[in-house]
């Protein structure tokens, strides 16, 4: 970004003029307000956590923080020897594989699909796409065991018609993860669409036009034209999407509850528990083991989507 | 890069300040007859109260507090209702930002952790442990010291379909652990049910239908001098005996939702352990009602060694940091008198953690109800150790794979007391 | 500011021709068949939702569950008005959620556009910190930050409400995502003409992203009005209770859920984010192209 920021700067005479304190004053006059909200209420409070990270504070120490022992590297080490730690490794990794590209897909698709202007009642279908955005997660649990239920569910039922004894899915330790991770996908698809709708306003009509008259055809406009033009936009969904789903929670927690024998049992939930536990230090610990992750996996679609910035 | 430099140079500073503090040990408590606090004064109190109850107690708890207000003019007593979902968080995060209010009601499973903070004010002597049922009191007893009395209490029977037991050869409850069984397959094979009795197969919560049986083999969670005791041989017993059921097909291995009720309804399952709370849901028309009047009833847990039960509920606390110790004593002790209970009993259905209470017409002339008081007498909860819902959830996961058949009971036994050991006791 | 016009005015004209041309009409049909079953299959749980509002608890509890009710009521939401002080309650949500989305909307614009425009020292390691703060869990900051809140004596506030919330890492990566990807000759069209950053930013740059604007605008509103957790935590007293927090109160019994009075109050929830979005989702049409300022 800087590259091209200095670039446009060289251009214009009036901004090489200015002096770099000058730069300087105006960029942090437009950080300032963040910044010192920025400070007080998230800066302080995850340093908090960090250093939480390295002690043994639990529940028991909360009236007497300062009390605490620090314990150095052991969190981790106790970490890295948890087996059930791992199992939640794996089964995060396994959703977030597979989930993240079908629910950016899908999302695209429905944007995509949306933003042809030969559609009519595009209000209509984008509150439909988005309804699952903001339904009540109680009653998207109903309804999903309602399809996915053993004997009275709809999608066994059809298989039934077919002649095919369905299985319990949900309850079903190889079929479980597959089965919360298209409930999640259809449940953040609204939001992804949300976003690729206002990435895509963001390309001049005018590139289609031209590529109308030169006779390319609606694919090649969209790998030629939409999704290079997309990219930060393709960037940003991205990377919000893996700390979300890397940080996958509510799923099996209103539908499995991490079961079967914690086949579905997530990093998040994980963490969760043990902060219901009362392990702070050890829940804080695991924290920063998954940002660490997250920071990873952000990189590499830097790497990929970013620009050369 | 040069953020980074920056953060280790501030986390210097704080590992300097966190090194410099320190821990200091603690001994670990004595365990014998509960003790108390010194006694409150009795006179008259004054001054602002803020309660905490959580759920319909919560909402409802104002209608007491008003009555106390009544007999104490110059105390004036604030209930906020607070969510159960949440309850735990909030009661938490107020510990660390010294924002406790002065009375608050608390899950019975929560005292060891909340205890253990220090948060918590020692039961002036004031109350009388004597007049609660032993069960209950226990969950307020930490260490050796109460830090609180039962408000109300819950515990576990087993709900059986009458007609469907009679069918199975059985017109009077089964006494015995054999027995038990014997109807569960009798309900299967004679009676027509699905599944002749419905016991938790895992997940959250299912150690309290579980450790009951437990108990009654005469196993132990945890002993005197605070050793776990999980892979006893009775405790592998016990769980050989819980898995039975589900090896035999006599309990599901999964469930939906609002299926029990409607299987019990249905006479699909012959069976089922719960608390009190289901009577008022198969008394319920659109539920039960008419559909089963006659054909259930409840019958006290089975014998083996023991006929324990699970006691559960809510605890009253007073918290340290209040500024006004003799009158939240003083509305706790209020909410424990009989006469107050009974009504409480009246109001919101909560059974009274009061013996005393339970010698009114309205428990007593309730055949169902008086059924609960009578299991109360042979109750027991968990250790009040501070670890405990960590513990408890290892034991859930266990049962989970012994009752699923991926592990041997006795295996299983023996990763819960590894676990449980690896845990702690979090003193 | 001649030099910015025809940039804007071009692809206006295009895009009319375009919605008029024939080109579409005839292709329609194949595009309209996947997004109505989309529709159905992701509506499916809201219509089930609305109409289980309008059940008895019984009919809630019923295996397989019902679609159409049986015996239609608006018992829920007249249980659900008489328990609950619900002016209070809405009032509460209402100045949060409208305070929370103002302050998102101008400092991480502000940000972001610094961030994406502007040259100044430290602006790498701020977006670095940016992206960090998104990425750290949440669970681990909440008693930290309480623990703060009630130092600062702000439990029980609207300010302890919204302070936390005001600015958040999420809104600046998603402005300077945005504002990166506006053409940079038209920032330079604007200096040389003269116009100052600040000028640029409220004349040029909001006007131009106002689809983006609008989504954050969406996310935070739906993200503030149903924050559960952190308004229990920080209201003592029921008086400042939020709407998700009364609700949570009123749905969840002793040993059982009250599925009627949860579904009628998961309704009532969500109508104020539906109106958000029905208001804030038509700027999604008014793509670079048609934004204009006069």
């Amino acid at each position: 970004m800087s590259g091209r920021a200095a670039a446009a700067g060289e251009g214009a005479a009036e901004i090489a003029a200015r002096s770099r304190w000058q730069e300087a004053l105006i960029g942090w006059s437009f950080a300032a307000p963040f910044v010192v909200l920025f400070a007080i209420f998230m800066a302080g409070p995850v340093l908090a956590s960090l250093v939480m990270a390295f002690t043994d504070l639990r529940i028991s120490d909360i009236r007497n923080p300062l009390s605490v022992d620090f314990v150095g590297l052991d969190n981790f080490v106790q970490l890295f020897g948890d087996a059930k730690f791992w199992t939640t490794v794996i089964n995060t990794l396994y959703f977030v594989v597979i989930g993240i590209p079908l629910t950016m897909i899908a999302g695209l698709a429905a944007a995509v699909g949306l933003n042809q202007q030969i559609v009519k009642f595009r209000a209509v279908f984008r509150v439909g796409y988005y309804l699952p955005v903001v339904t009540s997660i109680v009653a998207i649990a109903v309804v999903w065991r309602l399809l996915l239920s053993d004997e009275s569910g709809l999608i066994n039922g059809l298989l039934g018609m077919l002649g095919i004894h369905g299985p319990d899915w949900l309850n079903d330790p190889v079929l479980a993860m597959p089965s919360l991770i298209v409930m999640a996908a259809w449940r953040n698809l609204g939001f992804q669409m949300v976003i690729f709708l206002a990435g895509l306003q963001t390309i001049p009509q005018d590139l289609y036009e031209a590529a109308n008259l030169d006779g390319a055809g609606r694919w090649a406009q969209f790998r030629g034209i939409t999704l290079p033009l997309l990219r930060p936009t393709l960037l940003f969904s991205a990377v919000i999407t893996s700390i979300g789903y890397l940080q996958f929670f509510e799923e099996p927690f209103v539908m499995t509850k991490g079961g079967p024998l914690d086949h579905t049992l997530s990093v998040s939930y994980y963490i969760f528990n043990q902060f219901g536990f009362g392990n702070y230090a050890y829940a804080a610990s695991m924290s920063y083991v998954l940002f660490v992750a997250i920071v990873g996996l952000t990189l590499i679609q830097f790497r990929l989507l970013g620009r050369e910035d | 890069m040069n953020v980074i430099r920056r953060l280790a140079v501030v986390m210097a500073i704080l590992a300097l300040v966190l090194v410099a503090c320190g821990r200091s040990n603690e001994g670990g408590g004595a365990s014998g007859a509960a003790s108390l606090g010194p006694a409150v004064s009795s006179g008259p109190v004054s001054g602002d109260l803020t309660v905490w109850a959580m759920g319909t107690e919560g909402e409802k708890l104002g209608l007491l507090a008003k009555d106390f207000m009544a007999e104490n003019p110059d105390v004036r007593v604030k209930v906020t209702a607070v969510p159960w979902d949440a309850a735990h968080d909030k009661i938490t995060t107020a510990i660390a930002g010294n924002t406790t209010p002065d009375v608050s009601l608390i899950g019975t499973t929560w005292m060891g952790e909340f205890a253990k903070t220090g948060a918590l004010d020692a039961t002036p002597a004031n109350l009388d442990p004597k007049s609660f049922f032993e069960g209950a009191f226990n969950t307020s007893v930490v260490n050796g010291t109460s830090y609180g009395v039962p408000w109300y209490v819950e515990t576990r029977l087993i709900y059986y379909r009458t007609d469907l037991a009679a069918k199975a050869g059985f017109t009077e409850a089964p006494k015995s652990w054999a027995d038990l069984m014997k109807m569960a397959e009798g309900m299967k094979s004679k009676a027509g049910a699905q599944w002749g009795i419905s016991l938790q197969a895992g997940g959250t919560g299912s150690w309290q239908t579980f450790l009951p049986f437990a108990w009654q083999q005469g196993a132990t969670v945890i002993d005197d001098q605070g050793k776990f005791t999980l892979d006893s041989p009775e405790m592998t017993k016990a769980l050989e005996y819980y898995t039975s059921f589900f090896k035999g097909k006599l309990s599901p291995t999964a469930l939906e939702p609002n299926a029990l009720e409607q299987g019990f309804v249905a006479g699909k399952i012959g069976a089922f352990v719960s608390g009190p709370w289901h009577i008022g849901i198969l008394k319920d028309p659109k539920v039960g009602g008419d559909k089963i009047t006659g054909k259930w009833g409840l019958m006290h847990m089975p014998m083996e060694k023991k006929a324990t039960s699970f006691v559960g509920g809510g605890d009253l606390v007073v918290f340290k940091d209040s500024k006004n110790r003799a009158a939240a004593w003083k509305f706790v002790e209020y909410l424990s008198k009989p006469e107050v209970q009974v009504k409480w009993f009246k109001t919101v259905n909560d059974l009274p953690a009061v013996k005393a209470a339970w010698d009114d017409a309205s428990l007593k002339g309730d055949e169902n109800v008086a059924k609960f008081g009578d299991q109360l007498n042979d109750a027991q909860s968990p250790p009040t150790i501070a670890t405990w819902e960590q513990v408890a959830a290892a034991i859930d996961s266990e049962v989970e794979k012994a009752t699923k058949g991926t592990e041997s009971p006795a295996d299983a036994v023996k990763a819960m007391q590894q676990q449980a050991t690896s845990i702690g006791t979090g003193s | 500011m001649t030099s910015v016009a025809p940039i804007r005015d071009r692809p206006a004209v295009a895009t009319d021709q375009r919605g008029k041309a024939g080109r579409g009409e005839r292709s329609a049909w194949w595009i309209y068949l996947p997004l109505i079953i989309g529709l159905l299959i992701l509506i499916g749980p809201f219509i089930w939702m609305l109409l289980g509002s309008f059940k008895t608890t019984a009919e809630l509890r019923q295996l397989p569950p019902t679609w159409i009710p049986e015996h239609p009521t608006l018992d829920n939401f007249r249980r659900l008005f008489e328990r609950l002080n619900f002016p209070r309650y809405f009032f509460n949500s209402a100045v949060v959620a409208a305070a929370v989305t103002a302050g998102n909307l101008v400092f991480c614009s502000m940000l972001g556009y610094a961030l994406a425009k502007l040259r100044f020292p430290g602006k790498r390691v701020l977006f670095l910190l940016v992206l960090g703060m998104l990425m750290v869990p949440g669970m681990v900051t909440f008693v930290p930050l309480f623990v703060l809140i009630a130092n600062l004596h702000l439990a029980n506030t609207h300010a302890g409400l919204i302070l936390p919330f005001l600015a958040g890492p999420f809104g600046v990566f998603l402005m300077r995502q945005f504002i990166a990807g506006l053409p940079d000759e038209l920032l330079d069209a604007a200096r040389v003409d003269g116009a100052g950053e600040y000028y640029i930013f409220a004349r040029i740059i909001l006007p131009l992203t106002k689809p983006a604007l609008a989504t954050l605008g969406i996310l935070t509103f739906l993200a503030s009005w149903n924050n559960f957790l952190w308004p229990l935590v920080v209201a003592q007293t029921e008086d400042m209770y939020t709407l998700p927090v009364a609700l949570a109160l009123v749905s969840r019994g002793q040993n059982q859920t009250d599925f009627g009075l949860l579904l009628a109050g998961a309704v009532i929830v969500i109508l104020p984010v539906l109106i958000v979005f029905l208001v804030l989702q038509r700027f999604f049409t008014q793509g670079i192209a048609m934004t204009g300022f006069k």
